[in-house]
């Protein structure tokens, strides 16, 4: 092999073929959620409000919003597809839908009394 | 009998020394002269005639095997390692011990050398023991390294008749020291260290050829304060460190470069830790600082860090203390704190305290209005006091000992109060004639000194020039002057000071030295001591017993002379790592970090400023201890504006900003002005004759909170009494 010439990389799309089409498919997604999140509320009796089912959803979102590679996006699109699902079939409990407002996680202390008394420097 | 004569029984001038290869930082005339060419494998070099072969190659990046050879002990030339074929000589040299001539063409590579080599290293190992498994000195071992590097890979020895190899009998060399002679490759480093780094003449050999053996001539313990360095020197297992004996190997350990805290010379050291306690502790190259050698309270002290630590912070309840959680010790601590108002604070800082504490301590302290912040060896305030630095620095430095004529000991014993420092002022008296005289009681200095007495007065009879002393003083190029600072806590410590000062003065004015000799310095005891008189602690523990504070606080200090007594009705704070003097007497007790276990800064006698390096965290809940600072001035109400070390750093540097330029030594000046300042100070000498506390070896190994909890100090002192007692 002397030379080394230049090669294009393909890979097989997995669901969308472009960054537009897989935005319209997050919006897509995103928008399944919000209508049915007044539904899932009624069926779970979670202690939450709708507020902050919609700001749970959003910021669920915004996690992702730096993914750039289209092939990622797709499969969180797919998981979140799964996710909706399962909730809707109430296959999720309420414990893992708390899950994802991390009520019984405690947050660590920063300030500096805080974190000395806690043991952590 | 090999003795390894001293050089002062010799006669041999310094320049002879420096040609010997043994460092010597005052023969600086060499540099002037005409460099010779050499050939080291090719490579041309120019070296100063004089230079060993050894040497030259080893600036021509060469490094050629030895045993005996030490740069910093004399040549013996006895182990032969070091053989290299030089064109056109029929037999090779002993590279560590021949000069280097004009021309010469050294090949430390080739065929002759390395059937030297090879034949050297199948002698030593025939006489040596298989044993590297259960040997300590495995994995840091010369014989070993060497074996597999220059060593033949087919053995010719063959016990056909199973006699067994050599064997010699262990010698029982004190608590230190574990000997396994049978190791023993007879470089005589051991030896000679003894003879002329550590002046103790107790180490030799006796009996020749394959019986020949190194021990003590009787049975008898080598206890010296620098005893430890021969395990460093040792380049086989025949000499190892007694209390680390089986603990561990070199490779797993976690090495920290730190520095020692135990005396006011800031030697330089890595703490060799594992799982989560320090093993053992090894000095560093610091050529200005401690060469390559320790102390043995620095070395063995560190089984001291693991007992009678505070692990918890504890109040006390009903005359006991008690351990309790954080909130509760720093609520009490607070709580009295609130109650002061204005001057009714106080502070007494402790030896090892390092200057992030010192500084935290003092802002939380002037917030709230108290400024009698003392240190537990108090300076006194006469005078310029501690304004100038120039009054309580080494000013002329710890390497610059040697370079001085003739020393004058104020009240000191640096054999024990800082052994390296004590090794520069042997190096100058062995090297170059160095006249040193001593005022205070008699004591063994490890070299010949004149006692000019114990009368503190000898001062003002040197300055007038009526004692017999002060024509030699006069006649000096350099002379030196090392005041202990244990006198300045003597009642008359401001006159000591001033006159000092006075007769340093006069010296000065009368040699006209160069500029940057200075001829006043002060031995301090305690490695807190510069840091804390940097940063304005200016009190003495007698002003805070006058004051009698509503809350006093001790960081770390465990003076005996702090006693419950003394303070009735207040309440007092104790912050430290171990459970001794101060602890007992406090109301609140908050468990702080060791020296190994915080980054610290420190400043040395000579005003050099270094940092300790953390090897392991505070156990239990022990905290390092500006954070304590810290969080009680919050509860306390009066919040100090630092949350991690490098903001304490930065408050700092401003107020002293030479203890955060680490490595450097910051000069002082104003001697003159200091002097001025002194003239005023009135009183008298008292009639108490000089005293020191450390006269004796026994009294060197327990000073401070570590080496005071430490079981192999205990043993050392043990040792040395019994010593005596056999000895007298």
């Amino acid at each position: 092999m002397a030379s080394v010439s230049a090669t294009t990389k393909y890979v097989r799309p997995v669901l969308s073929l472009n960054k537009n089409e897989a935005r319209k498919r997050v919006l897509a997604l995103y928008k399944l959620w919000y209508q049915e999140i007044p539904q899932i509320l009624l069926d779970t009796s979670l202690p939450v409000t709708e507020k902050m089912c919609f700001d749970k959803l959003r910021e669920e979102f915004r996690k992702n919003a730096n993914e750039t590679d289209i092939r990622v996006i797709d499969f969180l699109i797919i998981k979140g597809e799964q996710d909706l699902q399962e909730t809707l079939e109430k296959w999720k409990n309420k414990g893992q839908l708390m899950d994802y407002f991390k009520v019984t996680v405690e947050k660590k202390p920063s300030d500096f009394l805080g974190k000395f008394l806690s043991g952590q420097d | 009998m090999l003795r390894l004569p001293l050089v002062r029984a010799t006669g041999l001038s310094s320049s002879r020394l420096g040609a010997v290869g043994l460092h010597t930082t005052g023969s600086k005339s060499q540099a002037s002269q005409e460099l010779v060419e050499v050939f080291i494998d090719d490579k041309p070099v120019q070296v100063p005639p004089g230079t060993t072969v050894l040497q030259a190659a080893a600036k021509a990046g060469v490094e050629i095997p030895r045993f005996c050879y030490h740069e910093r002990l004399a040549v013996a030339g006895n182990c032969r390692m070091c053989l290299v074929e030089i064109e056109k000589q029929i037999k090779p040299v002993a590279a560590c011990a021949m000069p280097v001539m004009k021309g010469w063409r050294v090949k430390t590579n080739s065929d002759l050398t390395r059937k030297a080599r090879e034949g050297v290293m199948e002698f030593l190992l025939v006489n040596h023991p298989l044993d590297c498994p259960i040997c300590d000195q495995g994995g840091e071992c010369d014989l070993q390294d060497q074996s597999m590097a220059f060593g033949n890979d087919r053995s010719r020895f063959t016990d056909i008749e199973f006699s067994g190899k050599r064997a010699v009998e262990d010698k029982d060399i004190g608590p230190l020291i574990k000997t396994v002679m049978t190791r023993c490759i007879h470089c005589t480093r051991c030896i000679r260290f003894a003879s002329e780094v550590a002046g103790l003449d107790d180490l030799g050999t006796t009996g020749r050829g394959n019986d020949m053996q190194v021990g003590t001539y009787v049975e008898k313990m080598f206890l010296s304060e620098l005893s430890g360095n021969v395990i460093d020197l040792c380049p086989v297992g025949a000499l190892t460190n007694k209390p680390y004996a089986f603990v561990a190997r070199p490779w797993e350990n976690r090495r920290t470069d730190s520095i020692d805290v135990l005396d006011a010379v800031g030697s330089n050291i890595v703490v060799s830790s594992r799982t989560g306690e320090v093993l053992r502790i090894l000095p560093r190259v610091n050529e200005d600082v401690n060469e390559e050698w320790l102390s043995d309270k620095s070395r063995f002290a560190c089984d001291g860090l693991k007992r009678q630590r505070i692990i918890t912070p504890m109040i006390k309840i009903a005359g006991k203390l008690q351990s309790v959680a954080w909130e509760d010790a720093l609520v009490t601590a607070a709580k009295a704190l609130q109650t002061v108002a204005g001057n009714e604070g106080a502070v007494i800082a402790g030896k090892l305290a390092d200057a992030e504490a010192l500084i935290a301590l003092k802002d939380l302290f002037n917030k709230l209005g108290s400024e009698v912040l003392a240190t537990e060896q108090g300076f006194p305030k006469d005078g310029s006091g501690i304004d100038l630095r120039s009054s309580y620095l080494l000013n002329n430095t710890i390497a610059g000992i040697e370079e001085a004529d003739v020393v004058l000991l104020i009240g000191t014993n640096p054999r024990y109060e800082a052994p390296l420092v004590n090794t520069r002022l042997r190096k100058g008296y062995l090297h170059g004639e160095q006249t040193i005289a001593l005022i205070g009681p008699n004591i063994d200095l490890s070299y010949e000194y004149e006692n000019l007495g114990d009368s503190i007065d000898i001062i003002t009879k040197l300055k007038n020039g009526s004692h017999p002393f002060s024509a030699t003083l006069k006649n000096a190029k350099k002379p030196l002057i090392i005041l202990g600072a244990e006198q300045l806590t003597r009642k008359d410590g401001a006159k000591i000071v001033s006159e000092t000062q006075a007769l340093a003065n006069t010296l000065g004015n009368n040699v006209q030295a160069s500029e940057d000799w200075k001829v006043l310095n002060v031995l301090h005891t305690n490695a807190s001591q510069v840091a804390a008189l940097d940063l304005g602690y200016g009190s003495t523990i007698e002003d805070v017993k006058q004051q009698q504070p509503k809350v006093l606080f001790l960081l770390g200090a465990d003076d005996a002379n702090i006693k419950k007594e003394d303070f009735p009705n207040t309440f007092i704070i104790y912050l430290g790592s171990h459970g001794d003097q101060g602890a007992t007497i406090a109301d609140v007790v908050l468990a702080g970090a060791a020296y190994t276990e915080k980054t610290g800064s420190y400043v040395n006698t000579e005003g050099r400023a270094q940092q300790t390096g953390a090897a392991l965290t505070p156990p239990g809940m022990a905290r390092p201890d500006w954070k304590v600072i810290r969080a009680l001035s919050e509860i306390a109400g009066h919040r100090l504006p630092y949350d991690n070390i490098t903001e304490v750093r930065s408050r700092l540097e401003e107020v002293a900003p030479h203890i955060v330029r680490y490595g450097d030594v910051e000069p002082a000046n104003f001697f003159a002005q200091a002097h001025e300042l002194a003239k005023q100070t009135g009183g008298s000498f008292l009639p108490d004759p000089v005293d020191i506390k450390q006269k004796t070896l026994d009294q060197f190994f327990m000073t401070d909170v570590i080496s005071r909890a430490s079981p192999t100090m205990a043993k050392c002192v043990q040792a040395a009494i019994k010593q005596r007692q056999t000895e007298l």
